[in-house]
């Protein structure tokens, strides 16, 4: 459940331990929805810091997907004013000149030499031009970090958006020795992160899976299981892949066990909702033994069942009753009144139509018997 | 070892052929910790006494024992500490390498041993089987439909068993840490492989401990322990290069080979890649791995007693034999790791639940009749 997730990241970390970690891990399919739950995970805690219930006093933002203003309009939109927002969040802008190439062409314009890393661009957005350097990154966020004001010890929360993007410039071993130093850094008090595990090798997602301490996953609301991928044209496919997903938290308790929380989220509008739902029975199959022979019927097999032909006289079909009388030819038979037609019609032609459904035609012996009447043994007795 | 035909020659007429002795007590020529098994085989204790009696006395001293971690818990690191802390009370000589940047930070975690009491006695005799309150005489009539739990050594003479098992092995109080002055000693060293981009220093390290180490026919056993954190974690510079880490391990176990040393080493199973994974599992001599159990899961509940004590599983895939062809076949391979009053950590065999008559009929039916994911037997 989000509201877990965002508590468990609001409470920080105890004495002694490493601050915890959520990896908030989206597919291609729901690249959007991911986008946003990321964002409102952001907003969420952004509010707790300003509300002063969290254990962070503000919130370090490092944004490589998304410009700063999409931050803002977001939290805005959301309640938070434009004066907290600047109290309580700092942003790292790694989207609007990564490498530097920027400054580079305006100082050629201009005829300017220096050329600095790191530049104040509004009150509380710092520009960072350098983010192959992942030792100079790291410092930044922490002096960041810093800035916060306080008593006390300052503890603040880091949120990265996202891995997947700083994975272009970075190697893999260089991030995660950022983020388990950012992790043991002993003023963060949680950090989050976003990562669109089906971009890069499934042994690097998981490497980022588990230097987290909790997993929350945005599956596409709907897959189709021939293609598994969307049919293009079809527009009801896509358009609830975009506006549902299935959000799947795997909470790394610290005895070790791990607890499963599921929910479905809905994008309504510029908002995203979270809505709990039964907790999917999928989820905890696959640690059952598997069933050797199945007790149950399935809905199909239910109705076979009832489809079956009994071999009983009163089938309820509105069939005539037919008594053999031993006369077998056909021509004869037509012109008995006592056989129906239809009757010895269907004996000699069963044989020779080989009809695929089998059918159980019974005839009684005589008249004096009867109806179902072999069928229990026990009526024959005279006590 | 003990000296055989010692009694040859008195009895004349009879083959001087005459069995030899294998004391397991025998402490005279080994130093403490070591345990002499058949086949010219020694052991060292894991610190986790269940462990030593599943694997079938120990460690064996010159192989390689791997773990695989689960990067939902962190199980492995429980297994670590009882093995660095049983070599720092038997001072033992210790190399520890982490990615981490202090690692000698981690040597501040290692258990401290429980001071035994008769009551630790008691508990551990009895085993799981009874209840917390530990009465030894059952005045009701109970219906033992569980009767594996009681069998076992427990049947052995207590007393002789009490002491040799306290000399070799300990139990660790997982709240309490070990004792400063025990960690200060000189023969502990501690190695960071988050630093650097090769797994050279390492390489260096550790056969610079292994020359110290190298085994002597007829020698005193002093028993060295090497115990390695995460080999290809993320976060070490090394870590994609698969290739270079493979014969690492492989150097790493020619050189534990022909020592008196045990190598530990725990690595996430999940961050390599399959083929890799399979090599990795092939060079282990003696193969664990740690499976995470999921919180409040009704249906595990119901299957295995004990659930709500469990913190997770253990998974016996291969046991290290040595100077045998007999390969070692275990009754069970699963084991559920439970903490004993938060401070003990205890293996055990998994035990299916009664089959409840007012439960769904599908889930108990199924758990009698077929073996569980983990191939596990589950037998009542």
């Amino acid at each position: 459940m989000a509201e877990a997730a965002v508590r468990y990241l609001r409470d920080g970390r105890l004495e002694g331990e490493h601050a915890p970690a959520l990896s908030v891990s989206g597919s291609l399919q729901c690249c959007p929805l991911a986008a946003r739950a990321m964002l409102h995970v952001t907003a969420a805690l952004a509010s707790h810091a300003a509300s002063g219930k969290s254990q962070a006093r503000g919130l370090v933002i490092v944004a490589f997907d998304r410009s700063p203003q999409v931050y803002l309009d977001f939290m805005r939109r959301r309640g938070l004013d434009p004066n907290t927002f600047n109290r309580c969040v700092r942003i790292l802008d790694c989207y609007s000149d990564p490498i530097g190439w920027k400054q580079k062409i305006q100082s050629q314009q201009h005829q300017e030499s220096s050329v600095e890393p790191c530049s104040m661009d509004k009150e509380n957005v710092t520009i960072f031009r350098s983010v192959k350097d992942v030792d100079k990154l790291m410092c930044s966020i922490i002096d960041l970090g810093r800035g916060f004001e306080g008593e006390d010890k300052i503890y603040f929360t880091i949120a990265i958006d996202s891995i997947s993007s700083m994975l272009k410039d970075a190697s893999v071993s260089s991030i995660s020795g950022l983020l388990s130093n950012l992790r043991s850094h002993d003023q963060t008090s949680s950090i989050f992160w976003l990562i669109h595990s089906d971009l890069h090798e499934p042994k690097f997602s998981r490497a980022f899976e588990c230097l987290s301490t909790m997993v929350a996953s945005v599956e596409p609301a709907v897959v189709d299981s021939v293609y598994e991928e969307e049919i293009p044209g079809n527009m009801s496919f896509l358009e609830k892949n975009y506006s549902n997903a299935k959000f799947y938290v795997r909470l790394k308790r610290r005895n070790g066990r791990v607890k499963h929380l599921y929910e479905e989220l809905h994008v309504e509008g510029n908002d995203v909702k979270f809505i709990s739902s039964s907790v999917s029975a999928e989820v905890n199959q696959n640690l059952l033994p598997k069933v050797q022979f199945n007790l149950e019927l399935s809905e199909k097999e239910r109705s076979d069942r009832a489809n079956v032909v009994l071999p009983f006289e009163h089938q309820g079909k509105g069939e005539p009753i037919r008594i053999y009388d031993g006369r077998r030819s056909l021509p004869e038979a037509q012109q008995d009144p006592n056989l129906t037609a239809s009757a010895i019609l269907d004996e000699v032609k069963l044989p020779k139509s080989a009809t695929s459904k089998g059918e159980i035609h019974y005839i009684r012996d005589s008249d004096d018997e009867q109806p179902d009447s072999d069928e229990d043994p026990d009526d024959d007795l005279d006590i | 070892m003990a000296a055989a035909g010692a009694s040859g020659g008195q009895t004349i007429g009879r083959s001087s052929f005459s069995r030899v002795a294998v004391s397991t007590a025998a402490s005279s020529s080994t130093s403490a910790g070591v345990k002499l098994g058949p086949n010219g085989a020694a052991f060292v204790s894991s610190g986790i006494p269940d462990l030593d009696r599943i694997l079938g006395g120990g460690f064996l001293l010159g192989s390689v024992v791997m773990v695989m971690e689960d990067s939902d818990a962190p199980h492995h690191l429980l297994l670590l500490r009882s093995f660095m802390a049983q070599g720092v009370v038997h001072k033992q000589p210790l190399l520890f390498a982490g990615p981490m940047k202090e690692p000698r930070l981690f040597l501040g975690t290692l258990p401290a041993p429980v001071a035994s009491s008769k009551e630790d006695g008691r508990q551990r005799v009895m085993g799981a089987g009874t209840s917390s309150d530990g009465r030894t005489s059952d005045e009701a009539l109970r219906i033992a439909w569980q009767y594996k739990k009681y069998f076992g050594e427990d049947k052995t003479s207590h007393a002789e068993h009490k002491n040799n098992k306290q000399e070799f092995s300990n139990d660790f109080d997982l709240r309490k840490s070990l004792e400063r002055h025990l960690l200060n000693s000189q023969n502990i060293e501690c190695v960071s492989t988050q630093d650097g981009d090769t797994l050279g220093e390492l390489q260096d390290r550790c056969s610079t401990f292994l020359s110290k180490h190298l085994r002597k026919d007829g020698g005193n056993l002093n028993a060295g322990r090497i115990a390695i954190q995460s080999l290809c974690a993320p976060q070490c510079g090394y870590f994609e290069k698969d290739w270079d880490m493979v014969s690492f391990i492989r150097s790493l176990k020619a050189m534990v080979r022909s020592s008196n040393v045990v190598a530990v080493i725990t690595f996430p199973n999940a961050i390599l890649s399959n083929s890799f994974c399979k090599r990795w599992h092939h060079l282990a001599d003696t193969l664990l791995s740690i499976k995470a159990i999921p919180d409040e899961d009704k249906d595990l509940a119901k299957l295995l007693t004990g659930y709500q004590d469990m913190v997770g599983f253990l998974h016996v895939h291969k046991v290290a034999q040595t100077n045998s062809q007999v390969p070692v076949i275990l009754e069970a391979s699963t084991f559920s790791l439970k903490l004993r009053k938060r401070r003990s950590l205890v293996l055990e065999r998994l035990n299916q639940a009664p089959v409840d008559g007012s439960a769904g009929p599908s889930h108990a039916a199924s758990g009698s009749c077929s073996s569980s994911s983990q191939g596990s037997q589950l037998d009542f």
